[in-house]
């Protein structure tokens, strides 16, 4: 090969050729059981066993009956209240531990020790978190009762998974829990990515810690915050383990999410699997709608950014293939 | 860009198709399912099917591998007795490897995969799969029904073994296959339930702890139980540990099951359990728990605020749940021997499992002698006088009820748990009045949704109207039942 | 003076980050220590009470109730590690190289490529669920450890991440140069971009092991061979029925399922410590 031939157009082919194995897994193991998923809800597809289905006269029979559904409406309620509530602390308190880990005017001591245990709620299985977590909330015996009599809060024992809020309340503060090291993690990541110089010039400018997390920290962990942002909500829609295997998207439906919805349609008797694979396609409409609007939200600025960083990639290769020839 | 996009999208989409249509091709052999409209109906109280004998099977000599599926490892344990027990009978070594799956009921998983195997066919599908109490019925009247093979088609003297062995009549009504009046499933427990009670807190409130005397203080009958629960309340004792306890026994008592033509029914014996709970409740008759937390195994050990007077159980909840809880292993220790039973209020059961065939099975011979060994064999080398005796793995082990009535008349049942009281005695009528035709495979899902309604009733959340609509509504959105 | 108050605010602020520190990584140990210790607890002992500080004697009682089960933690760990050894080094792998396609070349269908993986990012997995599980059995997929291991190589939020730090970390100028000295592109994603990666490999490597590690509803559907079970599958066959759970030995039981967990998360957890940076594309 001359250098001649060295044009950035040669290269181009191994962006297509790197990207096959995702392509080619994402379209057997995901698109395939998508599409398979999508056609099963415009059929009569129910019962146990059953492999013959037929196509509905009415196409959106299935989606209307799931749409019209209360106790949907009330799972989408459910996942929207249970997400917001577990999704603003978790990130106000990852943000929080950000700025405080990143802070490089006052280093806290263990600092290492504590991002690693942030990070452990994660570690272990929900269904183990779901146990531990029933026990704690007793009734009339148990722990955080007994805490609650000693400490003169409550006069007698609570019965906390009884009650819609508290339910909905612990199973949030689970969510946040098992999560916020996480995003920590990510964020951290984000702000050792930003310019250091924008910080040194923070630094000369005389601005507080405050001022550099506000007017400098933030604004540049926009793409990450997005990142985040969609991964929480689309984990959050998802949320599944926890309502299931805590208290089985009890009391009266209070913990019933989407997801538990959805399992129950297919699994709790009937085998709706038609009714299920329409409520599933709901959800995913659902989240692609809000994933869009908050890509929309977040977008202008970093389209621009990103078409200067392509044409900046552009120079770089000008002057690589200027310096090669 | 977005054009581009699209089409990508577009043929991967195509693609996938096509995937789909090469994929789908050989798989239109699989059973019809029956038909799913028609759940579990009340079934004849008897297999209809007796004047026919049973025919001769043989076995195919290709087949070497047996296929077990199980959701614990009870069964599959029982297999290492069989084979030794086939030793003594035949004087040959069992000639079939056991393959044993076992998928644990945790998540719902052992059903996808068992309904899967079965449908997929095949030299891996099941010969003999265990299914239990809270899907049974799935398995032998509702949508998986026709993968069973009639216990007479395996060569299973069925008539006459079910008189022999004195097989509780719910059991045998549970198993029967309503298309057909087949018999397709048995099981070896037996599960009847009775009231099991503290006899000290029985001598304080009447005088004597006498089971005789006892059964007809509680009942026949809820008004006689609750007229009970207050003389023991006087006593500063209460009745029950949990509301829960007292649904197993009012939901077995329906006339008629959920269900009824494909609507929802709701027998007045189970609306009902608003009021009862509420009473419950409202005259403090209980320490208002919830069955399997914490506070309810406390209760077994007078560890909750007031001393518990009664459970409802069969002989599992004694051996399994109580005896270990109790706060002592022997009498004298916690309240440990301080227990008796006697008939409860009305007749129930309580879980069980029933061991069923796969009528494609190669091998209808081999399996059937396994199944009758397990489920209809009242001989002392047949497994249920094992179990009975608990000497399954030596002697020692635990004593628990069996599905035949003849082998538990032949068996000690005498625990130190109950002060030397023959369980059997008491647990052997109480399997006569459970009621095995009021079921139907919707009830796990059905029950849950009831019980939380009767809840929020209880606990003043709702009027009793809006509960029953609001219980109404969740059947409606969530099963494919009519709902009025 | 005004230096002083400062100073004193400085101790406040500080004492109040350490509180809001330790009182949340306590409540991080939390969980475990109760798991630990009811792993010595006797099944009774849990029943009456669930939550205890305190260890008691039952652990080898606890071991000895595997022995009758179809608990081999051997082969558990063996079978897990397979699967989520190979799922999480695939993943990794195929998101590093998807990553570097994206940032490294320039190709027509790039940005429309990258919105692509966005998209798939949004498909809950309940979509594909159903349908995943019945394809995999038509194909006779069952009792493999593929269909658990390869849908890892299409990890968009991988991906998304390793793109990210490519941003950042990749300088053209050194694939220019090693393309100057003859490398193929295969060589130079292997030998000289996959070691710039390593910090976001490792933080990534932890989310996939212990997501996959922990898997229990695919596995146990698919897995019905014994001798093929994972750890969480192990676990969930101790729960066995309602009659008899042996909490003792399930709480064992996790509590070997998460050792294997703390030595990789332990392992991988110094680039956690020192961090990753993430190019923000706000250069």
């Amino acid at each position: 090969m001359g250098p001649k031939k060295l044009k950035s157009v040669s290269y181009a082919k191994y962006g297509y050729i790197f990207s096959i194995p995702f392509v080619l897994a994402f379209l057997i193991f995901t698109a395939y059981p998508i599409f398979y998923t999508a056609v099963i809800g415009f059929t009569d597809l129910k019962g146990l066993g059953k492999t013959d289905f037929k196509f509905l006269e009415n196409p959106l029979q299935n989606f209307e009956a799931v749409w019209k559904n209360p106790s949907f409406q009330k799972s989408l309620e459910n996942t929207a209240i249970i997400w917001i509530c577990n999704f603003i602390p978790q990130i106000l308190l990852a943000l929080l531990l950000t700025a405080w880990f990143t802070n490089q005017r006052q280093k806290l001591r263990c600092q290492g020790a504590f991002k690693v245990l942030f990070y452990m709620p994660n570690i272990i299985t929900a269904a183990t978190i779901a146990i531990l977590f029933n026990s704690l909330f007793g009734y009339p015996l148990g722990p955080v009762n007994d805490l609650f009599q000693m400490l003169g809060i409550a006069d007698g024992p609570t019965e906390f998974l009884r009650d819609k809020w508290t339910a909905k309340g612990i199973i949030s503060f689970i969510q946040f829990w098992m999560w916020y090291g996480q995003t920590m993690i990510v964020l951290i990541a984000g702000v050792l990515g930003i310019n250091p110089a924008l910080f040194e010039a923070a630094e000369i400018d005389g601005a507080t810690s405050r001022q550099v997390f506000f007017h400098i920290t933030l604004p540049s962990l926009r793409t990450i915050m997005l990142f985040t942002l969609v991964t929480s909500l689309i984990g959050g829609m998802q949320m599944f383990d926890i309502p299931k295997l805590f208290l089985n998207g009890g009391p009266d439906s209070a913990t019933l999410t989407v997801s538990v919805f959805i399992y129950n349609q297919a699994f709790s008797g009937s085998y709706l699997y038609n009714r299920a694979a329409a409520a599933c396609m709901i959800l995913f409409v659902i989240i692609a709608i809000l994933s869009g609007i908050l890509f929309y939200l977040l977008r202008d600025k970093d389209a621009g950014k990103l078409k200067k960083q392509m044409r900046e990639l552009k120079k770089a290769q000008k002057a690589a293939r200027r310096a090669e020839a | 860009m977005k054009r581009i996009l699209a089409l990508v999208l577009s043929v991967a989409m195509l693609f996938t198709l096509a995937i789909g249509i090469s994929g789908c091709g050989g798989n239109e052999q699989t059973p019809a399912s029956p038909d799913s409209s028609a759940p579990a109906q009340q079934t004849s109280s008897a297999p209809a099917d007796t004047s026919t004998p049973a025919p001769e099977v043989s076995d195919d000599p290709n087949v070497k591998v047996l296929n077990l599926w199980s959701f614990t490892d009870e069964v599959p344990k029982m297999m290492d007795k069989y084979k030794e027990i086939y030793k003594q009978r035949t004087g040959q070594d069992f000639p079939y490897e056991i393959k044993t799956t076992i998928i644990a009921t945790t998540d719902g998983a052992y059903q996808p995969a068992l309904d899967q195997a079965l449908a997929s066919g095949g030299a891996d599908a099941p010969d003999i799969y265990c299914v239990e109490s809270a899907f049974v019925l799935k398995y032998t009247q509702g949508d998986a029904a026709n993968y069973a093979a009639a216990y007479k088609d395996l060569g299973i003297d069925v008539d006459r073994l079910l008189k022999e062995s004195e097989i509780a009549q719910y059991t045998v009504d549970i198993g029967t296959r309503p298309s057909d009046g087949k018999l397709v499933g048995l099981g070896y427990q037996a599960t009847g339930g009775a009231f099991i009670y503290r006899r000290s807190i029985a001598k304080d409130v009447w005088g004597t702890d006498d089971p005789a005397v006892i059964k007809d203080k509680i009942g026949p009958g809820w008004e006689k139980f609750f007229q009970a629960a207050e003389e023991v309340k006087q006593k500063g004792y209460v009745m029950l540990s949990s509301d829960g306890d007292l649904w197993n026994p009012v939901r077995n008592a329906a006339e008629k099951p959920w269900i009824v033509d494909g609507k929802l029914y709701i027998d007045p014996a189970r609306e009902a359990f608003f009021d009862y709970a509420k009473r419950l409740k409202d005259n403090g008759y209980s320490n208002d728990t919830t069955a399997w937390t914490d506070a309810w195994y406390a209760d077994m050990k007078d560890a909750g605020p007031k001393k518990v007077f009664g459970f409802f159980g069969p002989a599992w909840l004694i051996n399994y749940v109580m005896a270990g809880n109790s706060g002592g292993s022997k009498p004298g220790e916690g309240t440990y021997g301080d227990w008796a039973i006697c008939e409860a209020p009305v007749g129930f059961f309580w879980g069980g499992t029933w061991v069923l065939a796969n009528k494609d099975t190669k091998i209808p011979k081999t399996v059937g002698q396994i199944i009758e060994w397990i489920t209809l064999d009242s001989s002392e080398t047949g497994l249920q006088y094992f179990w009975a005796n608990g000497t399954l793995e030596g002697p020692g082990g635990t004593k628990d009820t069996v599905a035949s009535g003849a082998v538990m008349k032949k068996s000690d049942g005498k625990l130190d748990f109950l002060a030397g009281q023959n369980m059997f005695d008491v647990f052997v009528p109480a399997g006569e009045f459970a009621r095995g035709d009021n079921m139907t495979q919707y009830d796990e899902t059905i029950n849950t949704y009831f019980t939380d309604q009767v809840r929020e009733y209880v606990n003043g959340n709702k009027t009793k109207e809006q509960a029953i609509a609001d219980f109404k509504q969740l059947v409606a959105d969530n099963l494919d039942v009519i709902v009025e | 003076m005004r230096r002083e108050s400062t100073l004193v605010g400085r101790t406040v602020s500080k004492t109040i980050k350490y509180i809001v520190c330790i009182f949340l990584a306590i409540l991080s140990i939390m969980p475990f220590w109760i798991m630990m210790m009811n792993a010595t607890r006797g099944t009774y002992e849990i029943q009456q009470n669930s939550i205890s500080l305190l260890p008691s004697t039952y652990l080898i009682s606890n071991f000895k109730v595997f022995e009758g089960k179809a608990f081999n933690p051997l082969v558990g760990f063996k079978n897990s590690l397979i699967i989520a050894g190979g799922a999480t080094v695939l993943g990794i792998y195929f998101s590093c190289l998807t990553a570097y396609a994206l940032v490294a070349y320039q190709w027509r269908l790039r940005q429309p490529f990258f919105t692509f993986i966005m998209a798939v990012l949004m498909i809950p997995a309940q979509v594909s669920g159903i349908g995943f599980y019945q394809f995999m059995y038509r194909i006779g997929w069952t009792n493999s450890y593929l269909p658990l291991i390869l849908p890892a190589i299409a990890a968009p939020a991988m991906v998304f991440f390793m793109r990210q730090y490519l941003l950042g970390a990749l300088s053209i100028d050194i694939v220019n140069s090693a393309r100057i000295d003859g490398a193929n592109e295969f060589y130079i994603f292997n030998r000289i971009v996959l070691p710039i990666m390593k910090p976001a490999m490792a933080t990534q490597a932890i989310f996939a092991f212990v997501g996959s590690w922990n898997n229990l509803f695919m596995p146990m559907i698919l897995l019905t061979d014994k001798a093929k079970y994972t750890m969480p599958i192990m676990v969930s066959l101790l729960r066995g029925d309602i009659y008899k759970t042996e909490y003792g030995a399930i709480y064992l039981g996790l509590t070997l399922t998460v050792l294997p967990l703390f030595i990789v998360y332990f392992a991988l957890s110094k680039y956690i410590i020192a961090g990753v940076a993430l190019g923000s594309m706000k250069e």
